[in-house]
């Protein structure tokens, strides 16, 4: 009887005597009227993988920043951090994902709020003490807690979806009323969404959750808890049932699938069997982007399935050795299904088999920072958790400090100051944010805000860029995220498709080293292949072509000094691109990934910041990227 | 009844309020509080009531007669241990209690600003202090072409293609994902594809003829303004949500502040540093 009035107190996260009441002020604003252009104009940079203290983890890394502090951070505003440090973004986001985790939603506050002697299990009584100790308590308790939930022992007053959906249901609608009380169209869309944390034992297949409509709508339903699940099918059952409830629109976004052991991108279904047309439709209709890089580290490619790309293995480092939560080593085998270059290699296979392609997918970068602080600027990185936070010791510390290196996997200096999406939209409102998501007209950065420009078509000329290219792309070519238009008789051009490519630098960033396209294939026999094409760079005079290879832009970087300097490569890089080892029975895929000049990292900032002494090892300068979603091929 | 204008004035002071809210709260969890040495537990029927609400806020049904006896009996325990417990002083030098106890007094102090709904007066007392923060970005009309990286051959060449743009002949501009044309974009739009530096300089432009080249954090532009138009002055109506958020914002962190600090103006604070 005694655990029931506990876990009432626990799960319905406050009584009047902790929280008091909490902002549940209704939208007061005039909704400013918002026009659309007729073809996305200009590109909205935003994150779309944000916790706050309502994160069950988020808290106990000792964040106590709500939803209303993350909003008024990304828009612009200087907030204070859960470690006292004033914070400010260099330049407002367009808009922002708060995605807290649905499993506990707000449970570990709610368990740090509970008055202490209604606790009566063990171990929340030593997570609530620990928690109450201090940072170091905290970070203690949490990486407790995500190993319990690793070995699927987390006590049920913190963990029992059915009796945690009150608290959930309360912490859900206050974190609405903010959001909306920031959505403001035309300059900052707040969007509704949630992280669905899929697990299987430490293997990540986390989604997040994204919703297209406003509070009437997504205010009909409460986050999914997925803590029973191994799939992704309840989530898309939750999906479709909230599409036909309500005739909104939701998407799911897949992200670290770096950390899943192969699971992320199957070639065969949960049962092992050969996955169908229809499982794969119903992923690709669900999951219509990737997050391909990101805090724990970056998705793309890894050395060991891309030994020719010179540049595969940025932010691999660290990340491939284990899962997420450290219960297993990551094999080999593995890394096929965990990267995302291979996915889309998969897609085409698969496509091949079942007519469908399950991964034809978009990618963006965001944080997945748990610091209510969407920074991805390696100058101003505020860290995946409070526990990291700018502070002389975190350059050298592990990935959660006080918990040693074997436990958690990673050192914290191979977290990445990463990463941002960028949407082509037609204005920056909700709806015309994520109906670019949807069809793919996307791209992601590891921070750099540099815009990229992609169009695919089948007579694109370089004279096409002495007028104007970006209309004559939409009208006679596809945009990134786009299928190449099927290539009939008429068609004109010689028949291999042809690509506009431009990509313009962050205006307070590095300069741009090269631009590359990335193809990849299926053969007659039905293997896949790859293969990287520099297609434009800096002083391309001077810089001739080796062996296939175009020599390394330079490097300016002064690791003493945490600067650089924008001599050496270009500020916009441009071409138009035909690809010279077309075959039109090939079905294919192409997408762009553009390099900066070495720049510091964040971990060389701090070094010089806090006068370190660092070991030769660790990470101080690097080629910061971004990656435009595939335009695809379909032989006819 | 008239109350004096004293207790009125104490009435509105944010400290009472929230020490009547504290003493409120605790009564509601204990029955009241207990004076130290107090022998006596009641269980009467405001306890009851307390703990078959919560109970049926999270089971949806009341408690059986036995769960209801449950209960009471670890009210009545709770009671003991902690009664005990604070007759020992086991609350003292505690440093989970005393964290405790500074929440419980944080979050009462800011409860009535994150409730409270301002008035329009208030607002717009707000955006008369900073209207520039409310009013809409200064909005500029303008063309430019894209001259490269700034690098001393494009600056060159720049005078030349400035009177090519000047007698409508068209020059070789480089080919970036960049508008050539801006309708009506407010600074911060210009700053976010451009940088500051090429946002300040464009302000200083006249208008009407081909000028430049001003420098980005890009490279070197040729620009052209055809109008600008002022900030509009801000009205309630259209930013009232921003000014409510800020309004907020600040009553929480503006009552969070005042309540510690007149709970400090009470303490007489010595810190001696070992040297």
């Amino acid at each position: 009887m005694r655990k029931a009035v506990v876990a009432a107190i626990l799960l319905l996260g406050s009584t009047a005597l902790v929280s008091g009441c909490h902002k549940l002020t209704k939208m007061v604003g005039t909704q400013t009227e918002v026009k659309d252009t007729a073809y996305p104009e200009r590109v909205y940079w935003g994150d779309t993988h944000l916790h706050t203290a309502n994160s069950v983890d988020a808290f106990g890394f000792g964040n106590r920043l709500d939803p209303e502090a993350a909003l008024r951070f990304a828009s612009g505003e200087e907030v204070t951090s859960s470690t006292g440090i004033k914070a400010k973004l260099s330049r407002p986001l367009d808009f922002l994902v708060v995605t807290d985790h649905a499993e506990g939603l707000g449970a570990t506050k709610a368990l740090y709020d509970a008055p202490r002697i209604l606790i009566s299990d063990p171990t929340l009584l030593r997570w609530y003490d620990l928690m109450h100790e201090g940072t170091k308590g905290s970070l203690q308790a949490t990486a407790e807690m995500l190993d319990a939930r690793a070995h699927g022992k987390l006590p049920a007053g913190l963990n029992d979806p059915a009796k945690g959906a009150e608290r959930t249901h309360k912490v859900w609608s206050e974190s609405l009323a903010t959001v909306d009380n920031y959505n403001q169209p035309g300059k900052f869309t707040a969007f509704f969404g949630f992280e669905y944390t899929l697990m299987q034992g430490g293997n990540n297949l986390h989604r997040n959750v994204i919703f297209r409509d406003g509070i009437d709508k997504v205010s009909q339903v409460d986050p999914l808890d997925p803590s029973s699940e191994l799939w992704p099918d309840k989530l898309w059952d939750y999906m479709d049932a909230y599409q036909a409830k309500t005739g909104g629109k939701v998407l799911a976004i897949p992200h670290n699938s770096n950390l899943s052991n192969g699971l992320m991108f199957m070639l065969t279904d949960p049962n092992g069997g050969p996955i169908t047309a229809e499982y794969a439709r119903r992923r690709a209709a669900h999951e219509p982007l990737v997050e391909i890089t990101q805090i724990k580290g970056d998705s793309e490619a890894h050395p060991f399935l891309s030994p020719n790309d010179e540049f595969a293995g940025y932010g691999t480092a660290g990340w491939d050795m284990n899962n997420l939560l450290n219960t297993q080593p990551t094999k080999p085998e593995d890394y096929a299904g965990s990267y995302v270059r291979e996915a889309l290699k998969r897609g085409l296979l698969i496509e091949q088999r079942t007519g469908v392609n399950p991964y034809k997918f978009g990618v963006i970068g965001s944080t997945d920072a748990h610091t209510s602080l969407a920074t991805a600027d390696d100058n101003n990185f505020f860290g995946k958790h409070p526990g990291v936070e700018p502070n002389p010791n975190r350059a050298t510390d592990s990935f959660v400090p006080g918990v040693p290196v074997e436990r958690v996997g990673r050192m914290n200096w191979q977290s990445l100051a990463s990463g941002y999406a960028a949407v082509w939209a037609t204005s920056n409102s909700r709806a015309a944010l994520f109906d670019a998501m949807m069809r793919h007209e996307v791209y992601g950065s590891t921070g750099p805000r540099m815009t990229v420009r992609f169009f695919g078509g089948w007579d694109f000329k370089g004279d096409d860029l002495k007028a104007d290219w970006v209309k004559a792309g939409y009208q006679r070519g596809v945009p990134m995220g786009g299928t190449l238009k099927p290539h009939g008789p008429s068609t004109p051009g010689n028949g291999a498709p042809s690509f506009i490519v431009s990509a313009l630098k962050d205006p307070i960033d590095g300069n741009l080293d090269r631009v590359q396209v990335v193809k990849g294939w299926v053969d007659q026999a039905g293997a896949a292949h790859e293969k990287v094409f520099n297609v434009v760079w800096s002083a391309m005079d001077q810089r001739k072509p080796v062996g296939g290879k175009v020599p390394a832009v330079g490097d300016t970087v002064d690791v003493t000094k945490a600067t650089y300097t924008n001599t050496i490569g270009a500020p916009e890089l441009a071409t138009v691109w035909s690809d010279p080892e077309f075959n039109p029975g090939q079905r294919a895929f192409y997408y762009v990934r553009v390099l900066m000049i070495p720049t510091p990292t964040w971990v060389d900032y701090d070094m010089v910041k806090y006068h370190l002494t660092l070991d030769p090892a660790i990470t101080l300068k690097q080629q910061e990227r971004g990656y435009t979603s595939a335009i695809w091929y379909n032989p006819v | 009844m008239e109350l004096k204008a004293s207790t009125r004035a104490l009435l509105k002071e944010p400290l009472v309020h929230f020490l009547i809210a504290g003493a409120a709260v605790f009564w509601l969890l204990s029955g009241r509080a207990p004076d130290l040495g107090e022998r006596r537990i009641v269980v009467d029927k405001a306890v009851v009531g307390a703990m078959v609400e919560r109970f049926y806020g999270s089971f949806h049904r009341l408690p059986s007669p036995d769960e209801t006896d449950g209960m009471i009996r670890d009210y009545v325990a709770d009671q003991v241990y902690y009664r005990e417990a604070l007759r020992l002083g086991l609350d003292q030098g505690d440093e989970v209690v005393v964290r405790r106890m500074r929440r419980k007094l944080e979050s009462l102090a800011v409860a009535d600003a994150e409730t409270a709904e301002p008035g329009d007066t208030q607002l717009q007392a707000m955006i008369d202090r900073d209207p520039a923060r409310y009013s809409d970005d200064p909005r500029t009309n303008f063309e430019q072409v894209y001259l490269g990286a700034d690098t001393p051959d494009s600056r060159a060449a720049a005078n030349a293609q400035l009177t090519d743009l000047r007698s409508g002949k068209p020059i070789n501009a480089q080919p970036a994902p960049l508008p050539a044309k801006l309708d009506s974009a407010g600074a911060s739009d210009i700053s976010g594809l451009f940088g500051d530096e090429f946002t300040l300089a464009l302000r200083d432009q006249p208008t009407g003829q081909w000028q430049g080249p001003i420098a980005s954090g890009l490279g070197l532009h040729l620009v052209r303004v055809s109008a600008r138009a002022a900030p509009s002055k801000p009205s309630l109506a259209t930013v009232r949500q921003r000014v409510t958020n800020d309004w907020r914002a600040a009553a929480i962190a503006k009552a969070q502040a005042e309540a510690y600090q007149q709970m400090l103006g009470g303490y007489d604070v010595a810190i001696e540093l070992p040297k």
